[in-house]
C-alpha cells in the first residue's frame, strides 16, 4: 500500500465549441495555472507534468507546459482515448503514491475538430477493428457515425433485453441539461425537454443528435501532493483519492457478441470492483458521481456498471429520479460529457474538478448536499476505464 | 592517439637540404624513419654544388636521436641517391620528390635552357629517382611516393611555363604509377605545395613566405607515406595549414549523333550543354571518362537521318502527351452548320445534323472527328510542346493530306482524350511529308476514331531518306461521275467554319490572307472536306451519316468563300467512293485523291473490352463490376457533393475475373481509375459477381465480410462509407451493361411482342416485355382505339429496337418493328422509356431533359397520358412473365410495385389463431404493425379470448411493430431474427419492447 495522495489543487477552462476556443497551449496553461493557483503551489515545485490529449502532434504536452515555465521536469505524453485525461491523473498518483515524487501535475486538454469522431491514419490498422467487428456482426455498419452506432447499439440491446423506452434515454439528456444550466463552464447552459430530444435529428435509434455528446475544445489540470507536501504547505484536509483502479478490455468485449459489454460494460464494472474493494466502501457510501456519458445509452449502462442501481432497473432509477438532486445520487452535476462537453483529453481531469468543488463545498448553485464521497468514471473505446474514488474527511 | 611512426622504413627525400625537403625529413626521422637527405647543395636556380645542406641536416637528425645518412648526388643520376639507401640500410620504403629549382621568366623571354633545365631536374630527376627505386619497392611489395607538384602547374602561373609543364607533367606521372603501383602496394601521390621555401622567395611577397612555415606541409607528405594510408593517385593542395584534395570535374556534355555529320555550328549550338556545369559528373579513372562515348555508340546505326529542319530519329514514332477535350451537341451542330448543313431547315436528313432535338435522331457528321484532333494538336504546338526533331516553323507547312476513320458513329456529347505520335517522315527531294497520327479515346478508353495529319514542310526534304509511297491513291475512274452535287458556299462560309476551332486569320482577315498572296481570306481546306462527306452521305449512305467510316483527301488548291463546289463521285462498292471537288467558278480541283468509306451497317457498340473488365470467360448478360465503375464515373461527376461526404479512396481488387478499380471520392472532383492506385484508405477484395451484388444492393457487405468472401484491409471503418453505391440507379447499370456489349438489346423487327422471349437464353429488353404488358391492355380496352386515334412509333435505342402502338385502326394493337406512317415518333431511350411506362418518368421532362424527341405530331404525344392509367401491377405481371429467368445478378428491374406480402401473412395468421386460441392467451396484449413498402397496417388483438386480426391502426397498441414488408416476410418465417432485426433497425418498436419477444405466433407464416 503506498503513501495517500491529496489532490490540492484543480482547474479547467469554460468548454467550447470547435474554432471558438484558443489554442491547446493557451487552455491547458490557463487550466495548470488554475489549478497551481488553486493549490497555492508555485510552478517550480511541481516535479513531474502528465499530459493528456488525443489530437495533435508528439510532445504538445510540453509545448503546454512550457507556458507555465520551463523547469526542465520530465513531462508525459498521454494518449488514450476518452480515458485520457483519468490516465494521465493515474500516471501522476501513482507517482507521488510510490514514493517517486512529491508534487505533481496532471493536464488534460484537447482542440477539437468539427463534427463526429473520425479515424485519422487511415493507412494502419485502425485500432478499434476488432470492436468494429462486434459491432458489424451484431448490427451491421450504417452511415451515422461510429462511436454513435457503437453506443446506440449498446442502447438497442438493453432496450431489447429489458423493453426500455426511447423516452428513458431523452430523460438522461433533459438532467444532464438540467445540471448543466448551473455550471458556468458547461458548453451548453440551455435546458431541453424530453420531448425537444426526441424531436432532433434522429442519429442511431435510439440515439438522437441531443443524445449524443458534442465535439468540444477545453482544457483541466489537478495538482496532486504526498501527505507531507500537503502539511508543510499548510493544507488542511485536503480532497484526497480513496483508491483508482484503470481496466482494458477482457475477453467479454469480443465474445459472446454483445453491445453492452463491446463498449466496455465489464471494464467499467470491474474497475468499479477494485475501487470499491480497496477503499472499503460500496456504491452506498457515494454522494456524488461524474460519470462517462458520451451517450445517453452509457450512463445509462454505467448506472448499473457501477453499482448505482440493479441490473435491469436503470430505467425505474431514472424516472424515479435517484440520478439526481434529492435521489440517491447526483450524476454528473457538471453537466456531463452531454453538456458540458467532452473534449476528450481533458474529460478526466475536468470531472476531477467538479468532484473535488463537489468535497470541498465550492460547487456553488449546483453543489450537492454534504457530499464527503465521490466517485468518477471515465471511459475510453479501444480500450480503457479508469474509476475513481475521491473523499474528504 | 598513437603516433603514426616510421620505425624500420628508409625514406629518400630529394632536395632535403633545406626549406620543404628538410622539413620532410626532419620529421620522417624525428619519427623513427632513416633518411637518406638528398640534395645537390646548388642555387635556387640550379647554380653551383655543396654538401653543406645535406649535412646540416643529416647532422640536425642525428642531434635529434634519428638516424640519417647524406648524399649529395643530382637527382639526375636517381641511381645513385637510391643505392645510398640501400647501401646503408639495405631497403627502401618511402621516395619524397621534393628537389627542384626556378627558372622563372615570362614566355616571351624564356630560352631553351630555361625549358629544358627545369624538365630535366623536375621530370627527369623524378622519373631517375623514382624509376631506379622502383622495382626495389614492388619487389619488396610495399612502397609509398610522392611527387611534388604546384598551384602554378594546376592553374598556371605568369613567368612559370616551364616550371608549370614540369609539376603538371609530374602528376601524370603519379597518376600513372599509381595504377601500375597499386597491386604491389606501392601508392603514389602528388602534392602541390605553398610554402615558404628559397623557390617561392621569388614570386610572394615576404610576409606571406614567412605565414607559410613548410611544417604545415610535412605533416601531409608523411601521412601519405605512412604504411596506414591507403589513398594512391591523390592530388592534395597544401599550405599554410590548410590541405585539401582535387579531383576533376566534367559537365554533363553532349552527344552528338555519330549518324550525322557534326558541325562547328552544331557544337556552337549546343555550347552551354558542353561547356556548361550545371550537370556535371567526377570521372575517376579512364572507363568512367569514356562512359559518354560508349553510350553514344549506339547512335552510329541509325538510318533516319535528316537535316538541321528535321532529325528524323528523334522525331520519328515520338508521342505527344495527351490532350482531353468534350464536345457536345452545340459543337457538333455548329460544325454541320460550317460545312453548309442546314441550308434548307426543312430537309429533315439536314435537321438531324444540326437540331439535337430532332425525331428522326440526333447524329454527328463524322468527319466533324478531324475538329477535335486537329486542335489537340494545336493547343499543344501553341504550348510549344511539339516533338523533337521537328525545327521549322509553322510558315513552312501547309496541310497537305488528311486521312480521318471513325470506328463508330460519333455519340451526340464526349469527353475526349488524344494521342498524337508522328508516324511517317518522307523525304521528298525538295520538301518533306511529316504525318502526324492522332487517335482519340473516348471516356471509356475506347478508341473513337485515327486521323492521319499529313504535313508539307516545304524546302526540308533533300537528306536522302525515304521517299514514301509513290502512287497515286483514289484516282477517279476514266468515266462520267456517278453523281455529282454542285453547292454554292456562302460568302460567310469560312467566319462560320473557323469557330469550330481553327482560328488561323488567313480565314477570316483580309489584310492578313493578302500579306500572304491571297485576293481575300479563303475557306478552309477542311470545310470543303466537311461538305464533301455531307455530299457523298446524302448520295451513298442514303443520308444517314452514321453510315459514314472514314475521309482521306489532298488538299490541292484554295477556295473561296461564295464560291461554288462541285463534288464528284465515282461509286467503286457499296462502301468506297472516289470523289474530288471542283471549284465551279474557277474550275481547279480544291480537293483531290480523295475517297470516302462508309459502314456496310451502323456499327454497333464493341463488345471488345481490356481483359481486366471483360475477359472471354464472363458470361454475356451480366453486369460486371467495370460497368458499375464505368456507370460510377457519370453518377461522382453528377455528384460531386459525395467526395466532401466520403472523403476516402477505396481500392478494390476483383476475383473471378481478376480486375483492380480505384475509387477516389477523396481528392478533387473524386475519380473512379482501373487499376491501382497508392495512398488508398481502404481495400477491398472479393469476386466480381459479389461486388455487383453488392453495388445492387442484394448481397450485405458484413455477411460477405464475416462470410471470408469479402477481405477489407486499411481503414475498416472506411468501408462502411460504400452504402451510396446502392443509390445509383439499376437502370443506369443495365445501360453501362448494354454499351459493354454484355446485354444484348433486342433487334428491330425481332420477337413479337406477346411472343416468347428471345431463344438462346440472354436476357429481351425491359421494354419488349413492357410492350407485350401493354398489347395485353391495349387488347382488353378496345375502346382505346377510338379515343386516342393515333399510331405512336417508339424508337428506342440502348439497346434499339422500335415499337409502334397503333391505336387508330381497327381495335389497336402493339405492333414490333417500324409502321408506314405513325402519326409521331418518340425516340428515347430503353431505359427512360421503362421509367416513363412505370410512372418514375414524366414525359414532359424527358423531352425538356433532351432525353425524348418527338417528331411528326407532336401534340398527339400528349396522348400518352394512357400509359399511365396501365395497372403497374399488370405490367409487372406481363413483364415477369415474358422476361426469361435472368441470372441474379442482372439489374434489377425498375422498381414495378411489388405484391405486399402483408396481407397474406396476417389472413394466416387469422387463421391460425381461430384454430390455436392458446396463442393469444401467450401474449395478452394488443399490438400492431405498421408495415412499409407496400404501406399497410395491421392491428393483431391478443387481449382476450382467440385474438384478432384487422388492417388499421389502434391507439390502444402496447406496442407498434415498425417494419418492411420484405422484412416482416423474414420475421414470419423465424420469429427469432426479431433481435436481429431489431439491432439492424430494421423492426423498430413503439412501446413495449418486450413485446417483441412474443412475436412466435408469427412462426411459419
Amino acid at each position: 500500500m503506498g503513501r495517500r495522495v491529496n489532490v490540492i489543487g484543480v482547474g479547467m477552462t469554460k468548454f467550447a465549441k470547435p474554432g471558438a476556443s484558443d489554442d491547446y497551449h493557451v487552455m491547458a496553461s490557463a487550466a495548470g495555472r488554475a489549478a497551481l493557483e488553486d493549490a497555492g503551489v508555485a510552478f517550480s515545485e511541481i516535479e513531474q507534468a502528465y499530459a493528456g490529449y488525443v489530437y495533435g502532434d508528439s510532445t504538445c504536452g510540453q509545448r503546454a507546459v512550457y507556458e507555465l515555465g520551463l523547469t526542465g521536469i520530465p513531462v508525459f505524453n498521454v494518449n488514450n482515448n476518452c480515458s485520457t485525461g483519468s490516465t494521465a491523473l493515474m500516471l501522476a498518483r501513482q507517482a507521488v503514491e510510490g514514493g517517486l515524487c512529491e508534487c505533481v501535475i496532471a493536464i488534460g486538454f484537447e482542440k477539437m475538430e468539427k463534427g463526429a469522431l473520425g479515424s485519422k491514419f487511415t493507412d494502419r490498422t485502425n485500432p478499434v477493428e476488432r470492436h468494429a467487428l462486434v459491432m458489424s456482426e451484431v448490427q451491421g455498419f450504417t452511415q451515422a457515425p461510429p462511436a454513435a452506432q457503437m453506443f446506440g447499439g449498446a442502447g438497442r440491446e438493453y432496450q431489447w433485453k429489458h423493453g426500455t423506452k426511447r423516452e428513458t434515454f431523452a430523460k438522461i439528456s433533459e438532467k444532464a441539461r438540467k445540471h448543466a444550466a448551473k455550471n458556468p463552464y458547461a458548453i451548453f447552459n440551455q435546458p431541453l425537454t424530453v420531448d425537444e430530444v426526441l424531436a432532433s435529428d434522429p442519429v442511431y435509434d435510439p440515439l438522437t443528435r441531443y443524445q449524443c455528446c458534442p465535439p468540444t475544445c477545453g482544457a483541466a489540470a489537478a495538482v496532486l501532493c504526498s501527505d507531507d507536501f500537503a502539511k508543510k504547505h499548510g493544507i488542511a484536509k485536503p480532497v484526497y483519492i480513496a483508491a483508482q483502479a484503470m481496466t482494458t478490455d477482457l475477453p467479454s468485449s469480443f465474445e459472446p457478441k454483445s453491445m453492452i459489454k463491446m463498449v466496455g460494460y465489464d471494464m467499467a464494472a470491474g474497475a468499479a470492483k477494485k475501487v470499491y474493494e480497496k477503499a472499503g466502501l460500496g456504491p452506498q457510501d457515494v454522494q456524488v458521481v461524474e460519470l462517462h456519458d458520451c451517450f445517453t445509452a452509457n450512463e445509462l449502462l454505467t448506472y448499473e456498471a457501477l453499482g448505482l442501481c440493479k441490473e435491469g432497473e436503470a430505467e425505474k432509477f431514472i424516472w424515479d429520479g435517484d440520478n439526481t438532486y434529492g435521489g440517491k445520487f447526483v450524476t454528473n452535476p457538471s453537466g456531463g460529457l452531454l453538456s458540458k462537453g467532452h473534449p476528450l483529453g481533458a474529460t478526466g481531469l475536468a470531472q476531477c474538478t467538479e468532484l473535488v468543488w463537489q468535497l470541498r463545498g465550492q460547487a456553488g448553485d449546483r453543489q450537492v448536499p454534504s457530499a464527503h464521497v465521490a466517485l468518477q468514471h471515465n471511459l475510453g473505446l479501444g480500450g480503457a476505464c479508469v474509476v475513481t474514488m475521491y473523499r474528504r474527511d | 592517439m598513437s603516433d603514426l611512426r616510421f620505425d624500420q622504413r628508409v625514406a629518400i627525400v630529394t632536395g632535403a637540404g633545406g626549406g620543404l625537403g628538410r622539413s620532410h625529413a626532419l620529421l620522417l626521422a624525428s619519427r623513427g624513419a632513416r633518411v637518406v637527405v638528398n640534395d645537390l647543395g646548388g642555387s635556387a636556380t640550379g647554380g653551383g654544388k655543396s654538401s653543406a645542406a645535406a649535412d646540416r641536416v643529416v647532422e640536425e637528425i642525428k642531434k635529434a636521436g634519428g638516424e640519417a645518412v647524406a648524399n649529395y648526388d643530382s637527382v639526375e643520376d636517381g641511381a645513385k641517391i637510391v643505392q645510398t639507401a640501400l647501401d646503408t640500410w639495405g631497403r627502401l620504403d618511402i621516395v619524397v620528390n621534393n628537389a627542384g629549382i626556378l627558372r622563372d621568366t615570362s614566355f616571351q623571354k624564356m630560352t631553351q635552357e630555361d625549358w629544358e633545365l627545369i624538365y630535366r631536374i623536375h621530370v627527369l630527376g623524378s622519373f631517375r629517382v623514382t624509376h631506379a627505386a622502383w622495382n626495389h619497392l614492388r619487389d619488396a611489395g610495399y612502397g609509398r611516393i610522392v611527387f611534388t607538384a604546384s598551384a602554378a602547374g594546376i592553374y598556371g602561373n605568369f613567368g612559370q611555363a616551364n616550371y608549370s609543364m614540369a609539376k603538371l607533367g609530374l602528376l601524370g606521372l603519379s597518376n600513372t604509377l599509381a595504377i601500375e603501383g597499386r597491386k604491389k602496394n606501392v601508392l603514389v601521390n602528388t602534392i602541390a605545395p605553398i610554402a615558404g621555401s628559397r623557390l617561392t622567395e621569388t614570386v610572394l611577397p615576404k610576409e606571406l613566405v614567412d605565414a607559410l612555415k613548410p611544417e604545415f606541409v610535412s605533416p601531409l607528405v608523411a601521412y601519405l607515406c605512412h604504411e596506414s594510408c591507403e589513398e594512391t593517385g591523390g592530388l592534395y593542395e597544401v599550405g599554410g595549414g590548410f590541405m585539401g584534395k582535387l579531383r576533376w570535374e566534367r559537365s554533363e556534355g553532349h552527344c552528338f549523333k555519330l549518324s550525322k555529320l557534326v558541325t562547328p555550328d552544331a557544337v556552337a549550338a549546343k555550347w552551354s550543354a558542353i561547356a556548361g556545369f550545371e550537370k556535371t559528373t567526377h570521372p575517376t579513372d579512364i572507363t568512367a571518362s569514356m562512359q559518354p562515348i560508349l553510350g553514344n555508340l549506339g547512335t552510329a546505326k541509325s538510318k533516319g537521318g535528316g537535316n538541321e529542319l528535321i532529325d528524323v530519329d528523334e522525331a520519328l514514332g515520338f508521342e505527344l502527351p495527351p490532350v482531353t477535350s468534350s464536345y457536345d451537341e452545340r459543337d457538333l451542330a455548329l460544325y454541320a452548320l460550317g460545312v453548309g448543313a442546314g441550308q434548307n431547315p426543312l430537309d429533315g436528313k439536314e435537321l438531324g445534323l444540326v437540331y439535337e432535338n430532332w425525331g428522326d435522331g440526333f447524329h454527328a457528321l463524322g468527319s466533324f472527328a478531324v475538329v477535335p484532333a486537329l486542335n489537340a494538336i494545336m493547343s499543344l504546338a501553341k504550348q510549344g510542346k511539339q516533338a523533337p526533331g521537328l525545327n521549322y516553323g509553322l510558315e513552312r507547312i501547309l496541310h497537305g493530306e488528311q486521312y480521318t476513320e471513325i470506328r463508330k458513329p460519333l455519340p451526340p456529347r464526349a469527353k475526349l482524350t488524344h494521342k498524337a505520335r508522328i508516324k511517317d517522315i518522307f523525304d521528298k527531294g525538295k520538301h518533306a511529308l511529316v504525318v502526324t497520327e492522332i487517335k482519340t479515346l473516348d471516356e471509356s478508353g475506347e478508341e473513337l476514331a485515327v486521323n492521319e495529319l499529313t504535313a508539307f514542310v516545304r524546302g526540308a526534304g533533300g537528306w536522302g531518306g525515304e521517299r514514301g509511297p509513290s502512287a497515286e491513291v483514289n484516282v477517279p475512274p476514266d468515266r462520267a461521275p456517278d453523281a455529282v452535287v454542285t453547292e454554292k458556299t456562302s460568302p460567310g462560309q469560312a467566319l462560320l467554319y473557323r469557330l469550330s476551332g481553327d482560328w488561323n486569320p488567313l480565314h477570316a482577315d483580309p489584310g492578313f490572307a493578302k500579306a500572304f498572296g491571297f485576293e481575300r481570306p479563303i475557306l478552309h481546306g477542311l470545310c470543303t472536306f466537311g461538305y464533301a462527306t455531307r455530299h457523298v452521305i446524302a448520295n451513298f449512305a442514303g443520308g444517314d451519316p452514321r453510315l459514314f467510316k472514314s475521309i482521306k483527301v489532298r488538299f490541292a488548291d484554295t477556295v473561296f468563300p461564295g464560291e461554288t463546289i462541285v463534288t464528284e463521285m465515282w461509286k467503286e462498292s457499296d462502301t468506297r467512293i472516289v470523289f474530288r471537288c471542283k471549284v465551279a467558278e474557277r474550275d481547279r480541283v480544291a480537293l483531290s485523291n480523295a475517297a470516302i468509306e462508309l459502314f456496310s451497317e451502323i456499327p454497333r457498340p464493341k463488345a471488345a473490352e481490356p481483359a481486366a473488365t471483360a475477359p472471354a470467360a464472363a458470361p454475356a448478360g451480366e453486369i460486371h463490376a467495370a460497368d458499375i465503375f464505368l456507370t460510377l464515373r457519370q453518377y461522382i461527376a453528377d455528384h460531386p457533393e459525395l467526395v466532401g461526404k466520403v472523403g476516402t479512396v477505396f481500392q478494390f481488387k476483383f476475383a473471378e475475373p481478376p480486375g483492380a478499380w480505384a475509387l477516389d471520392l477523396k481528392n478533387g472532383a473524386g475519380a473512379v481509375t482501373e487499376g491501382t492506385v497508392g495512398g488508398a484508405d481502404v481495400t477491398l477484395e472479393l469476386a466480381d459477381a459479389d461486388f455487383v451484388g453488392m453495388a445492387m444492393g442484394k448481397l450485405n457487405p458484413q455477411k460477405l465480410y464475416f462470410g471470408g468472401k469479402l477481405k477489407i484491409s486499411g481503414n475498416v471503418m472506411a468501408s462502411q462509407k460504400l452504402d451510396f453505391l446502392t443509390k445509383i440507379d439499376p437502370a443506369e447499370l443495365q445501360k453501362a451493361a448494354v454499351k459493354a456489349g454484355r446485354i444484348p438489346g433486342s433487334t428491330p423487327g425481332g420477337a413479337p411482342a406477346a411472343g416468347p422471349p428471345a431463344a438462346g437464353g440472354s436476357q429481351a429488353s425491359m421494354s419488349a416485355a413492357i410492350f407485350g404488358g401493354i398489347k395485353g391492355y391495349v387488347e382488353a380496352h378496345p375502346e382505346l382505339a377510338g379515343k386516342v386515334g393515333t399510331v405512336f412509333q417508339f424508337k428506342l435505342s440502348e439497346p434499339e429496337s422500335a415499337w409502334a402502338i397503333d391505336l387508330k385502326n381497327g381495335g389497336g394493337t402493339v405492333i414490333s418493328g417500324a409502321v408506314e406512317k405513325p402519326d409521331v415518333t418518340l425516340s428515347l431511350s430503353d431505359s427512360d422509356f421503362v421509367a416513363m411506362c412505370t410512372g418514375q418518368a414524366d414525359p414532359q421532362k424527358l423531352y425538356f431533359g433532351g432525353k425524348l424527341k418527338l417528331s411528326g405530331n407532336v401534340m398527339a404525344a400528349q396522348k400518352l397520358d394512357f400509359l399511365k392509367k396501365i395497372d403497374p401491377a399488370e405490367v409487372a405481371k406481363a413483364m415477369t412473365s415474358k422476361k426469361p429467368a435472368a441470372p441474379a445478378a442482372t439489374a434489377a428491374p425498375p422498381a414495378a410495385p411489388k405484391e405486399a406480402k402483408s396481407p397474406a401473412i396476417f389472413k394466416a395468421l387469422e387463421e391460425r389463431l381461430a384454430k390455436n386460441p392458446k396463442l393469444a392467451a401467450e401474449v395478452g396484449k394488443l399490438v400492431q404493425f405498421a408495415v412499409s413498402s407496400p404501406d399497410r397496417s395491421w392491428v393483431v388483438d391478443l387481449r382476450s379470448g382467440a385474438g384478432a386480426v384487422r388492417e388499421g391502426t389502434d391507439a390502444q397498441a402496447a406496442a407498434t411493430f415498425r417494419i418492411d414488408d420484405e422484412d416482416l416476410a423474414v420475421l414470419a418465417k423465424d420469429p427469432q431474427k426479431a433481435k436481429d432485426l431489431f439491432m439492424h433497425g430494421k423492426l423498430r418498436v413503439d412501446g413495449d419492447i418486450r413485446l417483441a419477444h412474443k412475436l412466435g405466433f408469427l412462426n411459419g407464416l
